[in-house]
């Protein structure tokens, strides 16, 4: 077994090689944290260089080529804003700057009250903002690098593994895997000494968790229609195939609660919902 | 996707130390794997304290240790083993620096971190000792994999920052 970690995405990356010699583990590790710190370079909302930079510096209504991956989440990211009518909303990163979560871009304007829907992307990856906003893929894009790692480990024949960017990870092989989950239940928000010990118990499966639980000044959930915080006191664990969808689906759970239901079987989809007083419910596909 | 969800008694939970900890890489390992084929000559490096006060200024962040452990590749460039202390996570990482003086990779070597208040409190879990029964799910054994622990990387990225200006002010012309 190998495994290797790097500080990657804001976060700790770790990446795990089961059953394969040491050379070739290393070789596939190599290679499935290029595809993280590709997206990590292409998706960061402060490198001055990244897609989401070049975007926020070009004038508004101007056509600005995104890198493929950068469409992919963005494409993805606008599917969910449409099927959750706007509770998951990247444009919402002017929020947060003014709130003081994020740094403001460099050399561009402010938002005004653009949402979701001033962005529009091109079948040939093109972007144009109708209104002047800024995108934060912060809520997306760690998923979305688990799973390009993961194909690169697919592509160097690992069979049994796993990605894990800062508890948004996926499993490779039929396991059963064992998850824990870190409900932030000693984050503060919440006062209770758990007892309990959630598990996921897995076969090949991504996995995300959030939580409204910070005692801290962390960045917050917002619901977009809303920009209210999300689910205050909750926290949601959801397991899907793709680890994008997982990432990006904690948000709209804690924002739509029991109506993120159909959602989720879109998705083929199940949340674990834990509320403020320790219970849980699970929503979506059945378990 | 077919999942299975338990609430496991925490007193069932067996975390190997009292803190949980991960091991990546060993320093040879990453030597090896940060500068394959070349040999690393160690060089033992004290910094003065006007040196680390010129650091903190530089970087921003503060000098803990004046001890630096520093190789230098025969192929060009240098491999700094070094650690950060967070509020709740030691972390020791490896950092290799081009000719240049830029930064070529960064590897954690060791993670160790607390699992939440009923793993940490060392006290509260004594009292399960002996309690147990069934065979026990193992942290970092049966349980490879915490979701939702977001283990920041602030710390490392700032302990990074502090060897660049360490390898500016100090390291660069030696």
């Amino acid at each position: 077994m190998v495994e290797r970690a790097r500080p990657l995405l804001g976060t700790t990356v770790a990446i795990r090689v089961e059953r394969m010699d040491e050379d070739g583990a290393h070789r596939a590790i190599e290679a499935a944290f290029a595809a993280v710190a590709e997206v990590h370079r292409l998706m960061s909302f402060h490198e001055p260089d990244s897609d989401l930079s070049r975007l926020h510096r070009a004038r508004c209504g101007t056509r600005v080529p995104l890198a493929a991956p950068t469409a992919d989440v963005l494409r993805e990211a606008l599917q969910l804003s449409a099927w959750s009518d706007g509770a998951f909303d990247v444009s919402i990163a002017g929020r947060l700057v003014a709130a003081g979560l994020l740094p403001p871009p460099a050399d561009t304007r402010p938002p005004d009250r653009g949402s979701w829907r001033d962005i529009e992307l091109d079948d040939e990856d093109g972007v144009r903002l109708a209104r002047p906003l800024w995108i934060d893929l912060g809520g997306i894009a760690k998923g979305y690098a688990v799973d390009r790692a993961v194909a690169a480990l697919r592509e160097y024949g690992v069979a049994q593994g796993s990605v894990n960017a800062g508890g948004d990870l996926r499993l490779l092989g039929e396991g059963p895997h064992f998850v824990a989950i870190d409900t932030g239940a000693n984050a503060g928000g919440m006062d209770i000494e758990p007892s309990e010990q959630p598990v996921l118990e897995l076969g090949e499966a991504a996995v995300a968790t959030s939580h409204s639980r910070h005692a801290r000044a962390a960045i917050p959930h917002l619901d977009g229609r809303t920009l209210a915080p999300a689910g205050p006191g909750e926290c949601v664990t959801v397991v899907a195939e793709r680890c994008i969808h997982a990432d990006a689906l904690t948000k709209v759970v804690l924002a739509l609660g029991d109506a993120s239901e159909a959602l989720l079987r879109r998705y083929d989809a199940t949340a674990y919902r834990q509320d403020l007083h320790g219970q849980w419910t699970t929503l979506g596909m059945p378990a | 996707m077919r999942s299975r969800f338990l609430l496991v008694p925490a007193y069932a939970l067996v975390a190997a130390a009292p803190a949980h900890a991960t091991v990546y890489l060993s320093v040879e390992q990453a030597q090896a794997l940060m500068f394959p084929g070349a040999t690393l000559t160690p060089e033992s490096i004290t910094l003065t304290p006007e040196q680390m006060k010129a650091i903190e200024k530089d970087s921003g962040v503060n000098v803990l240790s004046p001890n630096l452990k520093v190789w230098r590749a025969s192929t060009g460039g240098l491999f700094i083993a070094d650690q950060v202390v967070g509020k709740h996570e030691f972390i020791t990482f490896a950092l290799a620096i081009d000719t240049q003086g830029a930064v070529r990779d960064v590897e954690i070597l060791e993670y160790r971190e607390t699992f939440g208040d009923q793993v940490r409190n060392a006290a509260w879990r004594a009292q399960f000792t002996g309690k147990t029964h069934g065979a026990p799910l193992k942290l970092g054994d049966d349980i490879k994999n915490i979701s939702g622990a977001t283990l920041s990387s602030r710390h490392i990225t700032d302990g990074v920052k502090r060897l660049l200006a360490t390898y500016a002010l100090v390291l660069a012309h030696g």
